[in-house]
């Protein structure tokens, strides 16, 4: 049922998303869309670490790349990520959204327009409230939204922002939001 | 984020009107970013439907030149990732530039200016400015006018003095500019002798005979039959063994590609065309 996964997050998410990633088996069917922020002049080494303990590849895509199931691709630092309709990756450098580039808001509507029922959105720890209007993007698209318990987060800004705005489907702990991306593949 | 959102319908009638009244063809730009470009300007000028737009583009030539302006991405800063500007420091430009014969330089979209005001002060910096030739386009009017003045947005000033210290630990970015009411202008000895000239949209009027071509970021925004197209031209205009250098996340991939170009700085985009 579900094309790809998006994930969207901020401060204390690193710690989520590696859990998430080291959970999924190798030959997980469903890419995975991430969009994380993080410092812009850092441009290596971020992959790198979330690459230790994922068992799916991890890239910073290239401008147009398509997508492929079994592979995570993590927004370039300083680059808009956008989701094109023929499911192919684009980058832009335009103005930032809501103090941040790349902007979570702008991945999760452009891949609600693609994957519209087919997408699953998940918001988690984060410091600003970037994403939330995405994230109700892709609830009005058909999609499924998770957004991680605010009592778990490092910083509930984000996740409290995004179920201000969306009627969520599941409010999950990061084991229960394993156990579902498990449950779906 | 804009109020207002257009259908892909909609965004086909908006390239259809321009194309008829303007003989712009931006029906190969990506459909994604063409379709935020045009909510945004929606909301900005407060035009709310697609038909207000076709309606403002059409009748007024003036708002056709604002389009066109806002159509080009503004570059995001100066010195933006600063380890390709240390590697065009590092013997790269010294080892290219010859004091015996001129080095041409073209930035087929020079948008809001940073790159080539980034690349203007890394030339004084070499003392190499003397031997380069600059050829600077746009399909913007509006932006050459801003860009000849040397203007710049002032609210990034403080990203471009970070990148700026990256590269050059002891000097300071306000010996090349100034902050004047909000607006910021690069010094005018910065930008003497520069060849500006209006570009249409698909670069059919180009400079020949250029050694390297500045072109970050600026493939994100064409499809796939744009791209391949713009890079022809790009080819065509190179001479053999000339440099161009493109964003960190774009490549030159086309069928056969690798006939033409070969990458020489794997991490900062700089390509060389092949000796055929």
């Amino acid at each position: 049922m579900y094309q790809a996964v998006i994930i969207g997050g901020s401060a204390g998410s690193f710690r989520v998303i590696t859990s998430i990633l080291n959970a999924l088996p190798k030959n997980y069917p469903i890419p995975m869309l991430l969009n994380l922020h993080r410092l812009k002049h850092v441009r290596s080494g971020f992959v790198e670490a979330l690459s230790i303990k994922s068992n799916i590849p991890v890239v910073e895509p290239y401008d147009k790349d398509s997508i492929k199931s079994g592979t995570a691709y993590l927004a370039p630092s300083n680059y808009h990520m956008y989701i094109e309709l023929n499911k192919k990756i684009a980058l832009s450098t335009e103005e930032t959204v809501n103090h941040s580039r790349p902007s979570i808001d702008l991945s999760f509507s452009t891949a609600a327009q693609t994957y519209q029922k087919n997408l699953l959105g998940i918001i988690l720890s984060g410091a600003n409230r970037d994403g939330a209007w995405g994230l109700k993007k892709i609830k009005d698209a058909g999609g499924t939204v998770i957004v991680q318990d605010p009592e778990e987060c490092e910083v509930a800004t984000m996740s409290q922002a995004a179920l201000t705005a969306t009627d969520v489907n599941h409010i999950y702990r990061t084991n229960q939001i394993i156990d579902f991306l498990l449950k779906i593949k | 984020m804009s109020k207002y959102e257009l259908g892909i319908v909609d965004t086909r009638n908006i390239l259809k009107a321009i194309q008829e009244h303007y003989e712009y063809d931006f029906r190969n730009y990506a459909l994604t970013f063409f379709k935020r470009r045009l909510e945004y300007m929606l909301e900005k000028y407060n035009l709310k439907t697609a038909y207000n737009l076709i309606r403002v583009i059409t009748n007024d030539d003036a708002f056709f030149q604002v389009f066109l302006k806002e159509i080009c991405i503004e570059n995001t800063e100066m010195f933006r990732d600063p380890s390709l500007w240390r590697f065009l420091m590092d013997g790269f430009l010294t080892s290219l530039i010859k004091k015996s014969t001129s080095y041409k330089i073209w930035f087929p979209e020079v948008s809001s200016g940073e790159e080539l005001y980034s690349l203007m002060i890394l030339l004084t910096e070499l003392n190499l400015r003397e031997y380069v030739e600059i050829h600077a386009s746009s399909i913007s009017e509006m932006r050459l006018d801003d860009v000849k003045q040397g203007v710049f947005d002032a609210s990034k000033m403080e990203v471009n003095e970070a990148n700026f210290k990256r590269i050059f630990r002891n000097k300071e970015l306000n010996e090349y500019c100034t902050i004047k009411e909000d607006q910021g202008y690069m010094t005018p000895d910065l930008m003497k002798n520069i060849h500006f000239f209006r570009q249409d949209a698909l670069m059919e009027q180009y400079p020949k005979g250029i050694k390297l071509i500045f072109w970050r970021n600026q493939m994100l925004y064409y499809n796939q039959i744009m791209e391949e197209r713009m890079l022809k031209t790009m080819n065509n205009c190179l001479v053999a063994g000339g440099h161009m250098i493109i964003g960190l996340n774009e490549k030159i991939d086309y069928w056969n590609s690798n006939k033409d170009f070969i990458l020489v700085g794997e991490n900062d985009g700089v390509y060389k065309k092949k000796f055929s």
